[in-house]
């Protein structure tokens, strides 16, 4: 028999709220996190705006000192979300309860989407590189003056991977996916496919970044995609995405263990599917075919038909291309009328977590049968047509919502989820 | 659980320090040749570890569009021979009909920047060690190429290699350090199981050998000091051992649906038959002594591909030559197989090649593999002095001839990921 998975915890920091309760307000209330940049001084810069995290302070956010010391600001973030997920969900106090934990640790996994560039990180090699002046001896002979020695373990990729499992003692299947955009929707369905294989019964996914970053802003901005100021999608006059930080987490479980633990239970995760277009690191097409075929194997897996959903949360990310195709595929296989929506407009893009804060907002809409509205839809755009997507709340007529996720490299992913009564 | 579909491994594609090719690599493998030696890549004299097993001569020849070859790297130019090797050799690709139910599963490289572009970065943006964020504001636009920016991505290899040989299935790009090659061909099993692919391409790539990698790895103190004597300077399991040697590289394999490989009449070398995953969730760096975590990888490995501890027949071990590896590995070893542990060949072919990071689990699969086609295991490379606590049956001598029906590779990594795959003969239910 098909396994049953549940979300019974959540967290979330982002640029509006410290919580994903106060994440949810602001999106309720109309609010956006997008702001001028404060990490570094804008004043000469051309993109200015970014979502950055409504309060960042590392010693509330980690209360390992020692630990602090060794990771870096997007690892905090992750951290951060982790915790509050893993003890939404009140796991811990059910495994402080067993006689004997062994089976539970090894059959609870750790699912991290990552970052996949750590530029604050490379720049800590600066200093050798000014000394050296491409004098490769004397690279060699001032590093371990000025870089600190454990720097390789600051740059790695699955930091948030270690950290998670070793404050939690969790031991089981783990995967870090620095996949771009859909690296958080992957996490969790790669969690959820690893459960229903029976490799595990349990899992924290997380999904955490820190993409507002000179150099970042710089690429994003070069490649056409950036806004000057504010993330209007499937609007007449958009003009890009704005870059975000955020951490966000989910635990993930069968519904049996749920029950059996009496644990609170947000949603079911009834199916994913994520498909490459094959065009290369940047580009998406115009008909947005393979976001299609993900959307159709989603329906497909889970045994349902388009109107069988009650809403859609869209990856929304206020591009040209992107909102563009987006609309036209979602329109292609499921008409005008199921309620469409999006989150970047208030919390911006965080890249790798934006796919684990999706699905963990979706699961709020579901929980109080709201389908947010776009505050910053002012007018649906010619070539966005053909959509229910709209600047107020409308109501949620089915418990099920597709969340969708798109990222470099061609990919695109959904995800299935549906309240539980 | 005894109704999972069966995945059979097709083909198989290397660039290795020993060889550009899956064949070049196994010969010298038997060759007993080391392929480590002072560092030609750039000028290491000043660096404390100044070895490595580079891959030299390298030719990029799979002739890809201008556009894309401009978005590629080091490693990821390994990636793309090595990708091609193995269609070539399963003697099936992706075609307009059958590009959907292809998929893509890779372990991509650590560090994607490469010196070069950094030095020029640290030029024009941070003259004085420190960025400089008004003339990146007043130039950045202008100077930076999209290109770099591309190549930057950790998934960009992802996108070059789908894009490449048209692959619009599944696809995934993992990092868990010296873990990834093996998660990912794990990972690639996982989709054809499930039915979301037919095939699936999956390995992984990685190159380290520039003075950002071997920057990090020096810090750490964790790279192998030997330089005078560079091709005895990996010694996995070896009492005078000092560390690891970076190596280099790509490896990628065929996998596909067992039976219906069969009907299409595909050379198979050995079934993919079961992953395991785990978290030792004890320190950053280290592995636990008594070898917890890995003992949890290797058992589920076993349990998936529902094989019993008196049945594996060799082991291609992490073996990276650092004491913590080795002590814990050699534990985790008897803690599984129990009386079996000493009778099992186990051997680290680190000592030829070095360690090649994210490609290691990839490689090392597939030599794993390849025993089972060849009836040959390799051996462990300068191990003179044994250890008292590694114990085991290492391969010391040389190449063994062996009939090999079940092998397993393990590769274990920074964080404490640990992966272990089984492989077995396809004729043995």
């Amino acid at each position: 028999m098909k396994k049953r998975i549940v979300i019974t915890g959540m967290g979330a920091t982002t640029a509006t709220g410290i919580n994903l309760e106060q994440s949810w307000q602001a999106i309720k209330n109309g609010e956006s996190g997008i702001r001028p940049i404060t990490q570094w001084n804008v004043e000469d810069w051309e993109y200015k705006y970014a979502a950055e995290l409504k309060e960042y302070d590392p010693r509330t956010m980690i209360t390992d000192r020692k630990l602090l010391k060794l990771i870096s600001r997007q690892d905090v973030i992750g951290l951060a979300a982790a915790k509050q997920a893993i003890d939404h969900s009140g796991v811990l106090e059910f495994r402080n309860s067993l006689s004997d934990v062994t089976e539970f640790n090894d059959r609870t996994g750790v699912y991290i989407a990552s970052p996949g560039v750590k530029f604050n990180q490379q720049y800590d090699l600066m200093p050798v590189f000014a000394k050296a002046q491409g004098d490769l001896k004397k690279f060699g002979d001032v590093l371990f003056d000025l870089v600190h020695p454990m720097w390789l373990l600051r740059i790695l990729s699955n930091n948030v991977l270690a950290y998670v499992g070793i404050e939690n003692n969790f031991k089981g299947p783990n995967q870090n996916i620095p996949n771009h955009g859909i690296s958080g929707t992957q996490a969790i369905l790669e969690a959820f496919q690893a459960i229903e294989a029976n490799q595990m019964d349990r899992a924290i996914i997380v999904g955490y970044e820190s993409a507002v970053e000179p150099q970042a802003q710089t690429y994003y901005a070069s490649i056409g995609t950036l806004s000057k100021e504010s993330l209007r999608p499937f609007n007449d006059h958009r003009d890009g995405t704005i870059l975000a930080e955020a951490g966000a987490a989910i635990f993930i479980e069968t519904l049996e263990s749920a029950k059996a633990r009496g644990a609170n239970i947000y949603a079911e995760i009834l199916a994913g599917a994520i498909v490459n277009e094959a065009m290369g690191v940047f580009p998406i097409s115009e008909n947005a075919e393979g976001l299609q075929r993900a959307m159709q194997q989603t329906l497909t897996k889970a045994n349902f038909t388009a109107n069988d959903v009650g809403m859609i949360t869209a990856h929304a990310n206020g591009t040209q291309n992107s909102d563009a195709s987006e609309a036209y595929a979602i329109n292609k296989i499921f008409g005008n009328q199921i309620p469409v929506t999006g989150f970047k407009w208030s919390v911006g893009h965080s890249i790798a977590a934006a796919g684990v804060l999706e699905t963990a907002l979706t699961v709020k809409a579901l929980q109080e049968e709201i389908v947010p509205g776009i505050q910053s839809l002012t007018k649906l755009a010619s070539d966005c047509q053909g959509i229910n997507v709209r600047p107020e709340h409308q109501a949620l007529t089915k418990p099920t919502a597709l969340s969708i996720a798109r990222g470099f490299s061609s990919q695109h992913g959904c995800l299935l989820l549906q309240k539980i009564e | 659980m005894n109704n999972k579909i069966r995945v059979a491994i097709t083909g198989i594609g290397m660039v290795t320090p020993l060889g550009h090719s899956t064949e070049a690599t196994w010969q010298k493998l038997m060759e007993k040749k080391s392929a480590i030696d002072t560092i030609q890549l750039f000028d290491a004299s000043h660096f404390t570890a100044q070895i490595a097993a580079e891959v030299r001569d390298f030719n990029f020849n799979i002739g890809i569009d201008k556009k894309l070859q401009r978005s590629t790297i080091r490693s990821t130019r390994f990636a793309l021979n090595a990708c091609e090797e193995a269609l070539q050799d399963a003697g099936i690709r992706p075609t307009e009909t059958t590009a959907e139910r292809w998929g893509f599963s890779s372990g991509s490289a650590m560090i994607t920047a490469e010196y070069e572009f950094w030095n020029e970065f640290q030029k024009k943006y941070a003259a004085d060690g420190n960025l400089d964020v008004k003339k990146l504001a007043a130039t950045g636009m202008s100077s930076i190429s999209p290109y770099d920016y591309a190549a930057m991505q950790n998934n960009s290899g992802l996108g070059l290699m789908t894009k490449q040989f048209n692959i619009r299935g599944y696809t995934i790009s993992v990092h868990t350090a010296c873990a990834s090659g093996g998660q990912a061909l794990g990972i690639g099993m996982q989709a054809i199981r499930r039915g979301d692919a037919d095939y699936m391409l999956a390995g992984g790539y990685d190159s380290m050998i520039n003075p950002m990698g071997m920057a990090g790895f020096c810090l750490l103190g964790a790279l192998s000091t030997y330089n005078d004597t560079p091709q005895t300077a990996s010694r996995p399991f070896d009492l005078t051992r000092k560390g690891f040697v970076l190596g280099e590289g790509a490896c990628f394999m065929v996998l596909e649906n067992l039976e219906k490989a069969k009907a299409r009449g595909a050379k198979i070398y050995a079934e993919l038959a079961g992953e395991g995953n785990s978290l030792s969730s004890y320190r950053i760096t280290d592995s636990h002594p008594s070898g917890d975590g890995a003992i949890q990888s290797i058992e589920s490995a076993l349990c998936d591909a529902n094989v019993s501890i008196d049945q594996v027949d060799y082991i291609n071990a992490h073996g990276t030559s650092t004491k913590m590896n080795d002590f814990s590995e050699t534990n985790a070893v008897k803690a599984v197989f129990k009386e079996y542990a000493k009778q099992i060949p186990i051997s680290s072919t680190k000592g030829q090649m070095g360690h090649l990071i994210s490609a290691a689990g990839a490689v090392e699969g597939a030599i794993a593999a390849l025993t089972i086609a060849k009836g040959i295991i390799p051996m462990t490379r300068n191990l003179n002095v044994p250890d008292p606590e590694c114990d085991l049956d290492y391969v010391v001598e040389g190449p063994r001839e062996k009939s090999v029906n079940v092998a397993m590779s393990n590769s274990f990594g920074f964080g404490g990921t640990n992966s272990s795959v089984v492989f077995k003969h396809p004729e043995l239910v």
